[in-house]
């Protein structure tokens, strides 16, 4: 493998880059979905190959090949630099690669992701019974009309080298799984999922994972839920109310409204014709109120479990944690080496690629608000009329991230201190930093946790990132709801 | 690309190692090349491949899977051995049908050489040329060209040998500067089919017109949506409801009107793979050949598309449908009939509207109905007394599609192909809707 990416690197230098990286990646996967008590699906994937980038004359070219092989990897680096070349004739000249990379990144070592249980070494005998044990569950409520239980398992092997001497070599494992119930009658449709919607929970984590969220425990009274939503009243329409909002609902409004907003690629308007771009401009860092005093999001990749979690980025920077939003003020962005050095910083790590055939792009990591002082049934207590929400259902944001709108698979009303009845249909709509100024108590450590979010698609063409956001539940006073009629 | 000569032999040894259980393999193998700009430049260039070999064995109705992007002799052998285990070690899925028989499917001539031929030279002068506009318009020029191939196979223990290669190409286009933009795109099997320069005036023309967008309260107004929003719209019926599998599951915006009307007689969909109008691909993941399905005939919703699995669990045969290895069936050519009308008669029709090139990040809020909440992008303009009068800032809606189709007042005579990158093709025109019910305005 060394051999095929120094040929790679060498036959990059020798075409004339001024910097040139390479990954040579190995991916096996393994994903068992039981649907309706039958399994869907059992299957074992592999995906290996290596991609090269160049910098030419100031511009990047790319190319990727399936063989692994020293001619493979001759000619796949030969061809980056030719597209680089055809990149740099319609750039005109560009800078030293010192002075738009910013300093060089030359790690060496290796990582792998803790476990306690490798996943590849649990029998399937042992997976499938679990699955067809949460889905015998769900079918134990007779109004659940579609049942569906997943695992997936993930290792990934990287390895890295670039031109300015880096070579790391990780070994990422990742584990999820879920429920989801679906119940139908009266004309209504609703669903329950667990631990979380979008399928499943995940993280850098081994089988012990799945076996802490106990699916099967869950399953029953996952589909019930589902099942009592049928009949719930519906969410107010189009009032304000002050939200509690659950950890697992939080962290996917982290994500949209802020993890995406303090991309730094997308601030400078690198993604301005497909995700879009970011109020959050390079103008407003360290000078904008962001949220109130009790927001503190930060960026890492050190946090045990997090999908965001790793050795080293897709550029060979070193792991490390970031301020985002300090006492509500926005003060970091998310940095490949090529932003931060556009605005004359080091870049903070969080370049990543989907695959072996696509190129690094600025991702988010675990983006994590951090955790304040109140417990849930204290902050239930101190509200006295409003809506806790819980598990994301629908999603949507615009091309500036401001302004959002979300609606949960289940809510429960707030009256006088106390929870209340089951709503279904609920939606809440705002503009983000309104939103997040509103925000006046979040809940402590006890609640904090990691919820990862695998599919977080950016780039054309297109890749699919997964990343984790650490929450709690919080309040956020006077946010409108109910848009659904 | 691989080539029909290099797959076929690879796929029949593999096969061999199937055993006795019955077996089949599906390929999908892309080339493509991506130019990428943004702020007036190329900022990112890329060329990528890969082959997937989707191997699904089958044993007394216990199926294994199995996928590798390993074409060595090997590697699909071992791949093989893998799906075989995994099916041993199933229950058996009492619905499961059976590897499909095979059926012949029509050669469609979908590889244009000359988009095949595309090197990085060309789509870098392409790129020049649209950021030379944007720049004389003081506008910052983003988006892609991108040219490529795709080839599909099936292989089976039962006989099933099909093959197709689509070349494909698209032009994608934003203008904007400040808080106004445009958007224009175009996509099919060839590169020389798109107008480039067209496409670059249509983006900076919208920008320049959109500067300085005003507020708008949000309410429920009349609509003229670009092919581009009624691309999106049909997506959506399809990705919510067009399979059989939501059907079955009770999931699909179609499960209260099957037979009914539901939109307006001026509105048909149909999926068809066959037809040059779209993108076309002849079979689907499962060889089976892809058949026209009417889902949608004078606002009539008559039913989804299948698989084999879902046709059999409804005791019809397969429509060609499935989609991806796993997973259920999708209608992803898909055609709404035509209308009579040109763009400016449909701004015509409209007292006080609003005008929208397209919708962004749409997601589903409720099943029923096909309810999605989005936003306006790249080109909203307010209509008053049939002209359009003035940009507006991009609004959130939350808006029933099947509700807003039941409203269809006219159509346009021009359709347009919408191919999207996850190679689903949508022919559509632009439409007048009665109504759509906008929720939020951005900042």
């Amino acid at each position: 493998m060394d051999a095929v990416i120094a040929t790679a690197l060498d036959t990059a230098r020798q075409r004339g880059a001024q910097y040139a990286d390479v990954r040579l990646v190995s991916n096996r996967e393994e994903r068992i979905v039981v649907r309706n008590g039958v399994v869907e699906t059992l299957s074992a994937d592999e995906s290996v190959g290596l991609g090269i980038r160049a910098l030419y004359n100031g511009s990047w070219g790319f190319a990727s090949t399936r063989a692994i092989t020293a001619g493979a990897a001759d000619h796949a680096a030969g061809q980056a630099v030719q597209i680089a070349r055809a990149s740099a004739r319609h750039n005109g000249a560009g800078k030293p690669a010192a002075d738009l990379l910013g300093p060089a990144a030359s790690s060496r070592g290796r990582y792998q992701t803790p476990i306690d249980i490798d996943p590849f070494g649990v029998s399937l005998d042992d997976k499938l019974a679990l699955l067809l044990a949460a889905d015998a569950g769900m079918a134990s409520v007779p109004q659940i009309s579609a049942r569906m239980a997943n695992l997936v398992f993930i290792r990934e092997e990287r390895a890295f080298a670039n031109t300015d001497g880096a070579m790391v070599n990780q070994t990422i494992y990742e584990a999820g799984g879920g429920i989801q119930a679906t119940a139908v009658g009266d004309g209504e449709i609703q669903r329950r999922s667990y631990p979380q919607s979008h399928g499943r929970q995940q993280g850098c984590a081994g089988w012990e994972y799945i076996l802490a969220m106990d699916l099967p425990g869950n399953a029953a009274r996952t589909a019930a839920e589902a099942a009592e939503l049928l009949t719930a009243p519906s969410c107010p329409s189009d009032t304000a109310t002050d939200l509690i909002i659950d950890g697992s609902q939080l962290a996917l409004q982290i994500h949209e409204s802020c993890g995406h907003a303090v991309e730094l690629d997308r601030a400078l308007g690198d993604e301005a014709a497909f995700a879009g771009t970011s109020f959050l401009t390079p103008d407003l860092l360290g000078n904008f109120r962001y949220g109130s005093e009790q927001v503190n999001i930060s960026a890492d990749s050190i946090s045990p479990t997090g999908l965001g979690t790793f050795g080293w980025d897709d550029e060979g920077i070193a792991a490390q944690a970031t301020d985002i939003i300090r006492s509500g003020r926005f003060v970091g962005y998310l940095m490949s080496r090529e932003a931060a050095a556009r605005l004359g910083m080091p870049s903070n790590g969080c370049t990543r690629a989907s695959s072996w055939n696509r190129i690094p792009l600025i991702r988010m990591t675990n983006v994590s608000l951090q955790p304040g002082d109140w417990t849930l049934d204290n902050l239930i207590a101190d509200t006295d009329d409003g809506i806790y929400l819980e598990t994301n259902r629908s999603w949507s944001i615009d091309d500036r991230r401001y302004n959002f709108q979300f609606g949960t698979e289940v809510g429960r009303e707030i009256r006088k201190g106390k929870l209340g009845r089951l709503l279904r249909n609920c939606t809440y709509t705002g503009i983000t930093p309104q939103f997040w100024q509103s925000c006046d108590a979040v809940c402590g450590p006890q609640e904090w946790r990691l919820w990862g979010t695998p599919r977080c698609g950016k780039g054309q063409p297109g890749q699919i990132a997964h990343t984790s956001h650490g929450a709690s539940p919080a309040r956020f006073r006077q946010v409108r709801v109910g848009v659904l009629r | 690309m691989l080539g029909p000569d290099a797959i076929r032999p690879l796929l029949r040894a593999a096969l061999r190692h199937a055993g006795a259980a019955d077996a089949d393999i599906y390929v999908a193998a892309t080339e493509q090349a991506l130019t990428r700009f943004a702020n007036n430049r190329i900022h990112q260039n890329v060329s990528h491949q890969d082959a997937v070999a989707h191997i699904r064995v089958a044993d007394s109705g216990r199926v294994g899977r199995a996928v590798t992007n390993n074409f060595a002799p090997a590697g699909l052998t071992d791949a093989v051995r893998q799906a075989a285990e995994h099916a041993r070690l199933m229950p058996a899925d009492p619905d499961f049908p059976g590897i499909p028989e095979p059926r012949p499917a029509a050669a469609i001539d979908a590889c244009d050489a000359d988009t095949l031929a595309c090197d990085p030279e060309r789509r870098a002068a392409i790129v020049g040329m649209i950021c030379r506009k944007a720049a004389a318009a003081q506008l910052d020029g983003a988006g892609f060209c991108r040219t490529g191939v795709t080839e599909l196979a099936v292989a089976s223990t039962r006989g099933a040998d099909a093959y197709h290669a689509g070349t494909f190409a698209s032009l994608l286009i934003t203008a904007r500067r400040d808080d106004a933009s445009g958007w224009a795109k175009d996509g099919g099997v060839s590169l020389a089919a798109i107008d480039a320069e067209s496409l670059a005036d249509e983006a900076v023309g919208k920008a320049v017109r959109g500067q300085n967008p005003q507020p708008l309260a949000p309410g429920e107004y009349p609509v003229v949506l670009e092919h581009y929003a009624v691309g999106d719209v049909l997506e959506a019926l399809s990705f919510y409801g067009m399979g059989a599998q939501m059907v079955q599951d009770g999931r699909s915006w179609m499960n209260d009107v099957i037979g009914q009307p539901a939109m307006s007689p001026l509105v048909s969909i149909w999926d068809d793979g066959t037809d040059a109008g779209g993108w076309p691909a002849p079979f689907d993941a499962e060889g089976v050949p892809r058949q026209r399905v009417d889902i949608v005939t004078d606002g009539v919703a008559l039913g989804p598309v299948h698989n084999s699995c879902t046709a059999g669990k409804d005791g019809v045969a397969s429509t060609g449908h499935q989609r991806g290895a796993t997973g259920g069936p999708a209608a992803t050519n898909l055609f709404m009939r035509p209308g009579d009308r040109t763009a400016e008669q449909l701004i015509a029709g409209v007292k006080r509207g609003l005008y929208i090139t397209r919708f962004y990040y749409t997601r589903l809020a409720h099943s029923r109905g096909c309810v999605m909440t989005g936003m306006t992008r790249d080109g909203t303009f307010l209509i008053e007394n049939g002209e359009l009068t003035m940009p507006v800032k991009n609004l959130r809606f939350t808006q029933g599609y099947v509700d807003a189709l039941s409203g269809c007042r006219a159509l346009s005579a021009a359709t347009h192909l919408n191919l999207n990158e996850a190679a689903v093709a949508v022919r559509a025109p632009a439409a007048l809707l009665d109504s759509w019910r906008f929720t939020g305005q951005t900042v």
